[in-house]
């Protein structure tokens, strides 16, 4: 272990443990699918970074969204990630979940995906390579260290609104709210 | 294929047939013909419905419905020759109102293809089990792939009307004070 970290260590430890021991779970939607399997296996392989993957959202903490989210599986998508347990991160993958990407003027998917779930980091390209998901990673422990990878925060304190912007593209959910109204 | 060709035009009536590439024929017909000409090929050993496809010709105002049909390996001897042969058959239909009949009863296969139809151009197929919904989760007024559906403005309405958690944030602060 690196000496000048101790410090670090010292100070945190919960978020030194956390960062180090990223579970993720790949959500397989679109083209970014492709670039998943030479990245965990021995050709670049994830574990260095200390990323691995697991089989259920349950056990995870890094959710990686790999390509355009059409809106079935952005309903998937959701349930997934109100599944997942705090601390977890988002990170979207590629040029279509920020903007559309080349699907900006589809029927069907949708344009940008922080309205629906918060990210935290952007990986953009069409598609990454595999070294793009490693600096994504080591950018995402900065964020860590800085505090400033809060998706998850936001997601509790802003649920109304996001629970409002799901509901303004589906229609009625299927399942009840994750959190309970502050202000009521 | 030439046999072939001679073959059906002695049978049917109507039909204009054309080759290319030495291995695909294909067949314009009316839509009275469809479920004869289907029948006749899967007894001759074309048994493999391979897509129903559809074009929307809206200047004419038609749909055009394309079956593709092939052979399987058929216990046929001369199976090697009929395998790399490909048949499309195409008829056009009204675009207004559009109704077909099923070909479930002579290839069963077509089933998830009728209700995609179904759902992308609003095709009604009349003898068809269940035409629900298949891969689509919204609704939409017009199906989305005929040529009349504007996906751009679609999309402005949709998708553009949803503001970022910012913007509400902003709209219900406005709202309080």
């Amino acid at each position: 272990m690196d000496r000048n970290q101790i410090g670090k260590w010292l100070k945190n430890p919960g978020k030194m443990a956390n960062k180090y021991s990223f579970h993720v779970v790949y959500f397989c939607t679109g083209c970014g699918i492709i670039e998943i399997p030479p990245s965990i296996t021995t050709r670049w392989d994830a574990e260095r970074f200390g990323i691995i993957p697991v089989a259920t959202p349950r056990q995870a903490n890094l959710f990686l969204i790999t390509g355009y989210v059409s809106t079935k599986t952005l309903k998937a998508i959701i349930r997934t990630y109100e599944q997942m347990p705090e601390p977890k991160y988002t990170v979207a993958f590629g040029s279509c979940p920020i903007n559309g990407g080349m699907y900006y003027d589809s029927y069907n998917t949708i344009k940008s995906l922080d309205k629906y779930i918060p990210v935290d980091g952007y990986i953009a390209g069409c598609m990454p390579r595999p070294e793009a998901i490693f600096i994504g990673v080591t950018h995402l422990w900065k964020l860590i260290d800085m505090d400033k990878a809060d998706g998850y925060k936001r997601y509790r304190e802003d649920y109304e609104f996001y629970r409002e912007n799901q509901e303004q593209l589906f229609g009625e959910l299927d399942w009840p709210p994750l959190f309970k109204n502050k202000s009521s | 294929m030439e046999e072939l060709k001679k073959n059906i035009l002695s049978i049917f009536n109507d039909l204009e047939i054309y080759i290319r590439k030495d291995n695909r024929m294909f067949i314009n017909t009316k839509k009275e013909t469809v479920l004869s000409l289907l029948s006749y090929f899967k007894n001759s050993g074309y048994d493999h419905l391979g897509l129903i496809s559809c074009n929307d010709w809206i200047d004419d105002s038609k749909f055009e419905l394309v079956y593709i049909l092939s052979a399987y390996m058929a216990n046929d001897e001369e199976f090697q020759e009929k395998e790399k042969r490909i048949i499309i058959i195409k008829t056009r239909i009204p675009r207004e109102k559009a109704k077909f009949i099923t070909v479930i009863d002579i290839f069963e296969n077509a089933e998830p293809y009728e209700r995609e139809l179904h759902e992308m151009f609003g095709i009604k197929f009349e003898g068809h089990p269940r035409l629900t919904p298949l891969f689509l989760e919204l609704k939409y007024e017009t199906p989305p792939f005929r040529k009349d559906f504007d996906t751009e403005k679609y999309v402005e309405n949709k998708f553009g009307k949803i503001p970022t958690i910012k913007e509400r944030k902003n709209n219900q602060k406005n709202e309080r004070t």
